[in-house]
Parts: structure tokens; C-alpha cells; sequence
């Protein structure tokens, strides 16, 4: 009986999505036979009549092509998990040059509207995504759509065979038997039909791998740009600090025992007292020296590795943090170390200054593909990627890495972030 | 006393060396890995050590392992670890034992030679010598309503300087009042953190572990 239910169920979800691939696929020939029916209306004998059902199947195809395959992206995304990418071409910059006119990557143009246009055209003309979507508009429906439409189709045969035998066949019994097989063909198929949407689409919509390969070029680029001009900053902080740091503080250091060496004979007591300041000037300046490291690489990671380090930042944040580490040992390259660390270290950061935890949980483990690092805690949520902002940039210093980070954070708590990164 | 100084860097070896030696202790051996850290304590079972925490050959903690390792092997042999950073992590992997002898200090910590000298002694005679702002870290992180929030506000400022390493007389100077007055305070200290132990050193470095433990 519970079999027989979980068939029904499964046989209704699929003439269900039968009925909507069908009807996604079949809008490009509902176009062309409209276009044949008005040509046939305005009289079919004359051929300059047929200019215009001609120009509407043009257009509606170009028009309809890209929302079919759009919407079969989605549904086929939607139904059976595979995300197939749209692989467009991205608009590059529209850039006002000194002599006031707009380059837009192609041509000049005299205003930006006309720039935004004339790229937006050329783009579309020129970029192979249009022309796929264009072929998969046409091929879908012979394909995917026929089989699609089979449940559908045979259901409706099999509803006017049984329910008005006069007007599929002659004589009455011959109608009916044609109605229960389409009924057997309408069940027998409606669990199935819907997959040929999902095979033509991964076989015709996914992006050459010539595409791919361009598109994994144009991210490691933007990322190679990033962690550039990231380095670039960091290492202008780390000069500053010294030079205004410590430094200077040697610098004083120096003329304060200068000084005193000078004094030693004439005044003792001055001189006592300067050798003090010195002193009290070389404690300082190690305390900014060790701040400056501590930002730079943290002691404790090269000293004992990610685990360790992570659970001497759960010591020292206002937090009560947990650490658990699992899967094998977490010795990591030391740069995907510092990334996951200082990763933490932010993490942790906003649970106590922008989501009021009290507690928060670190999960670490180590796979087969790679490190996930796990952190949750009891805050109000609420958090989100904003460009600029500090989660936007923790998630492209661990796309340096290939790494990834994922926010689910409801209003109300909890926040829990996910980091992965993929190591040997 | 007889002393062994584990330092990886030759200028801040010998310059220990020479100012223990200033003040008339003796420095029976100096190391300068890991392994040869391992090797001295084990050879001189020195009165106290100091070690650095990082060491060749790896560059990592050696010296802490090593000075770890010696004490799991000697039971309560003093080692004073000196490093560039402190750790709240190490400080509790050196106190875990509970068998005292322990201190953990800044390398800066020595450029007051005559508190530093203080604090090996204070090691070597099985007490602690802890950097205070590792303390006031490790006590600092309890809220006051969890765990220990049966200690008063002085008993609470007493026990991190008892943590320290510092003994009632200092703690008294520390805060302006009586030496009688502080040793009511660890007693009921004692008391209600449930620490009964006949000698005072242990007891001390035990209240101070129960009361991180109880976090």
C-alpha cells in the first residue's frame, strides 16, 4: 500500500514538472505557429504577406530564447540540484576618457546611454552564451519538449477515448482500448518524462569548456588583483608602524644612553635616571613590536600549528569559546593556516562586537578535499556579506585559496559561518 | 644556586649567563636546542632553569616541550620559561601539574635583573613566578556569575596576585594593607575554593589551578 502510494506521489510530482518543462520548451513553436496561423489568415497565396509572421518568429525567438533557457536553468536547478551556469560574458567598464567621450571596450561613443547601449548590443552579438541559448531554443523543442509533452499528451487522449469515444474513433470499443493504452502510457511515463529536460539541458546549455576555462582565467585574475593589492597594504602597515614605532623608539633609545653616557661622571643622579627611561623605552617599544608580529603571523600558530592557535585566541577573546578539532592532523600549508586563523580571529571579533554573543562553538576538520572551520554562536544574527565590508573581505583573502565562506545568520540568532578551503 | 639557561640566540644567552652569574649564582650548563635542553635538565637536575620557548631545530615550542617533558619526568622541577610573547594556553599547560616550580615571564622581564633574580628564586624554592598580564587574563575571563562568584572582590584581586607568585608580604605592599589582613583573605580564599594542603607554596599554585579549573 505504501508503495503504491510513494508511486502515486512520485508520478504526480513528475507529470507536474512534465507540464511545465513541455510548456516551457514548446514557447518558441507556439510563436512560429502563430506566425503560420496569421500568414495563413492574411492569405497564404501572396509572398510579400509573409514578411510579417516571418519577422515575428525572428524576434520572438531571439526575445524568447533567453528566458526559456533561463527558466529551464531554474527549474532543472530546482529539481534535481545540478546548477548549470549561464557562463555570459561580463560588461566591462564604461570609462569617461579626457576627451569626454565614452569607451565602453569596443568603440567611442558620444554619451554614456549610447556607450551602455552600444556595449550592451555587441556583447550580446558577440557572446557564445546568446547562441547556444539560441540552439538549445530550437533543439528543446523536438528533444525535451516531445518527451516532456508525452504525459500530458497521452492523459488528454486518454480523457476524450474513454469520456467521448464519438470523437477519437470508430466504432466506440476500438476508441476505448485507444483511451485505456494512453492512460497505461500517461502513468507509465509521467515519473520519467520530465528528465529529458534535464539531460538536454546539461548536454546543450552547459558552457563549452573553452568558456569555462575563460571564466576560471577572468576570477583568478580579479583574485591575483586582489591579494596584490592586499599584500601591497599590508606590507605599506607593517613599514609605517615600524618606521613610526619602533623605530623612532631605538632612535631615542640611543640618545638617551648617549646622553647618560655623557653625564655618568658630572651628574650621576641624571644620568641614573636617564638609563631608567632607556629602560622603560626598550620595554615599550617590544610591546609594539610584539602587538606588530602578533598582526603579521601569530607566534603561536607557527609554534604549534592552527588548532592550538585557535584555541589560545578562544582563551584570550571576552567570549566563552569552545574548540573542537576532528578528522586526522591539521597541519596545513602556512599560508592556509594564517588565512584560516586570522579568518577565526574576525569571526570571533564581530560574535562579541556586532552580535552580542555570550558563547560561541569552533569546529575544525579535516577531510580528504580540505579543511572546514565552523563557527557559531548564540548572537542576536543578523549578519550579512556587504561589499566592503569585513565579511566581503574574509571571503576573498579565502578565495586566494580557492576557499569559500558561508553565512547563515536569521535575525535572532544563531550566526553560524562556514569556511572551506580545499588542501592536498 | 645551580642554574641552566636554554637560549637559541647567543647575545641573550650570554648576557643571562652573565647576569645570574652577577649575582652570584652558577650556571652549570646552557643549551641552545631543544633536544640539548632536554639532555641538560635531565644530566644537571639543575635548583631551576630558564628556557626559551622557541628553539631549533623545528623553530617551534621545543623549549616548552622540553621543559614539559623534564617535569613530567621530575616531578616538580623548577623551570622559569622565558619568551617574546605569553600565552594564556602556556601558561596553563605549565601550571597543570600542580606541583608548582613553575614561572613563565617575558624576555623584557629581565631588564629589572633584580626582580628577575627574584623570581628564580621564588621558582626555585618550588613557588611561581607568572606574567601578570597573563593572569589578569586568566582570571579576568570568568564573568563574575559563573563559577567562582563566591569570591569577594579583594579575594579576587589577592588570588591574582597570589597567582603571580607573589607572597603575602609583597601582596600586602601591593595593596596598602596589612599583612594579617591578606592571610585572612587566603585563608578564607583557601577555604572556599576547598584547597587543603599542608604546605603553603603548594597550596598556593593549587588555588590558583582550582579556581582555572572551576571556569
Amino acid at each position: 500500500m505504501e508503495r503504491v502510494g510513494s508511486w502515486a506521489v512520485h508520478a504526480g510530482v513528475g507529470f507536474g514538472r512534465a507540464c511545465v518543462g513541455a510548456a516551457v520548451c514548446m514557447l518558441v513553436p507556439v510563436v512560429w505557429a502563430a506566425a503560420v496561423g496569421l500568414g495563413v489568415w492574411c492569405g497564404a497565396e501572396h509572398p510579400w504577406s509573409w514578411i510579417g509572421p516571418v519577422v515575428i518568429v525572428c524576434a520572438g525567438t531571439l526575445t524568447l530564447a533567453q528566458t526559456v533557457c533561463r527558466a529551464v536553468r531554474f527549474l532543472v536547478a530546482r529539481w534535481t540540484g545540478t546548477d548549470i551556469p549561464a557562463g555570459r560574458r561580463e560588461a566591462g567598464p564604461v570609462v569617461q576618457l579626457s576627451t569626454g567621450y565614452w569607451w565602453n571596450g569596443f568603440s567611442y561613443e558620444r554619451s554614456r546611454r549610447d556607450a551602455v547601449m552600444d556595449q550592451r548590443m555587441r556583447l550580446w552579438w558577440s557572446d557564445p552564451a546568446t547562441w547556444r541559448d539560441l540552439r538549445f531554443a530550437v533543439i528543446a523543442p523536438f528533444s525535451a519538449g516531445v518527451v516532456a509533452a508525452l504525459p500530458p499528451a497521452a492523459l488528454a487522449v486518454a480523457v476524450l477515448g474513454l469520456a467521448r469515444p464519438e470523437t477519437v474513433a470508430r466504432p466506440e470499443t476500438a476508441a476505448r482500448t485507444v483511451g485505456a493504452c494512453a492512460l497505461v502510457l500517461a502513468a507509465g511515463s509521467a515519473p520519467y518524462a520530465w528528465r529529458a529536460v534535464h539531460r538536454v539541458a546539461v548536454r546543450f546549455l552547459r558552457p563549452s569548456p573553452a568558456m569555462a576555462l575563460a571564466e576560471r582565467v577572468d576570477e583568478l585574475t580579479s583574485q591575483r588583483a586582489d591579494a596584490t593589492v592586499a599584500q601591497a597594504a599590508e606590507i605599506r602597515r607593517i613599514e609605517r608602524d615600524l618606521h613610526d614605532g619602533a623605530q623612532a623608539r631605538l632612535v631615542a633609545l640611543g640618545l638617551s644612553l648617549a646622553t647618560a653616557e655623557q653625564l655618568m661622571d658630572r651628574d650621576p643622579e641624571q644620568a641614573k635616571a636617564l638609563m631608567g627611561e632607556a629602560r622603560a623605552g626598550a620595554a615599550a617599544s617590544l610591546t609594539e613590536l610584539r602587538e606588530l608580529i602578533r598582526g603579521i603571523s601569530p607566534p603561536v600558530l607557527s609554534e604549534r600549528g592552527l588548532v592550538d592557535a585557535v584555541r589560545a585566541l578562544a582563551l584570550d577573546v571576552p567570549l566563552g569559546v569552545s574548540v573542537s578539532a576532528g578528522g586526522g592532523p591539521l597541519r596545513l600549508d602556512p599560508s592556509i593556516e594564517s588565512a584560516v586563523y586570522f579568518g577565526v580571529a574576525e569571526l570571533l571579533t564581530n560574535a562579541v562586537k556586532h552580535a552580542g554573543a555570550a558563547r560561541a562553538h569552533v569546529r575544525l576538520t579535516r577531510d580528504g578535499t580540505g579543511i572546514v572551520v565552523e563557527v557559531e554562536d548564540d548572537g542576536r544574527g543578523g549578519a550579512e556579506l556587504r561589499p566592503g565590508g569585513g565579511l566581503a573581505g574574509l571571503r576573498r583573502r579565502l578565495a586566494a585559496f580557492d576557499g569559500t565562506l558561508v553565512i547563515s545568520s536569521p535575525r535572532g540568532g544563531p550566526t553560524r559561518a562556514t569556511m572551506t578551503v580545499p588542501c592536498e | 644556586m645551580r642554574i641552566v639557561v636554554a637560549e637559541d640566540l647567543y647575545l641573550l644567552r650570554d648576557g643571562m649567563v652573565r647576569l645570574i652569574e652577577a649575582f652570584g649564582h652558577e650556571v652549570v650548563a646552557t643549551a641552545a636546542t631543544g633536544p640539548e635542553t632536554l639532555e641538560a635538565l635531565r644530566t644537571h637536575r639543575p635548583d631551576v632553569s630558564v628556557v626559551d620557548v622557541r628553539m631549533p631545530p623545528t623553530q617551534s615550542d621545543e623549549g616548552l616541550r622540553a621543559a614539559l617533558t623534564a617535569r613530567a619526568e621530575i616531578p616538580g622541577l623548577p623551570v622559569l620559561v622565558l619568551s617574546q610573547h605569553v600565552e594564556q594556553l602556556y601558561a596553563r599547560e605549565l601550571l597543570a601539574d600542580g606541583s608548582g616550580g613553575v614561572g613563565y615571564l617575558l624576555k623584557e622581564s629581565v631588564f629589572d635583573a633584580g626582580q628577575f633574580i627574584g623570581s628564580l628564586e621564588r621558582v626555585a624554592a618550588g613557588g611561581t613566578a607568572m606574567d601578570p598580564v597573563v593572569i589578569a587574563k586568566l582570571l579576568s575571563g570568568s564573568a563574575p556569575d559563573r563559577g567562582l562568584g563566591r569570591l569577594t572582590e579583594r579575594e579576587y584581586s589577592v588570588l591574582g596576585l597570589m597567582a603571580e607568585g607573589l607572597s603575602n608580604h609583597a601582596i600586602a605592599r601591593r595593596l596598602f594593607l596589612s599583612e594579617g589582613a591578606i592571610s585572612k583573605y587566603t585563608t578564607s580564599l583557601f577555604g572556599k575554593l576547598g584547597v587543603t594542603d599542608d604546605d603553603d607554596t603548594n597550596r598556593r599554585v593549587r588555588a590558583v589551578l582550582t579556581y582555572l579549573n572551576q571556569r
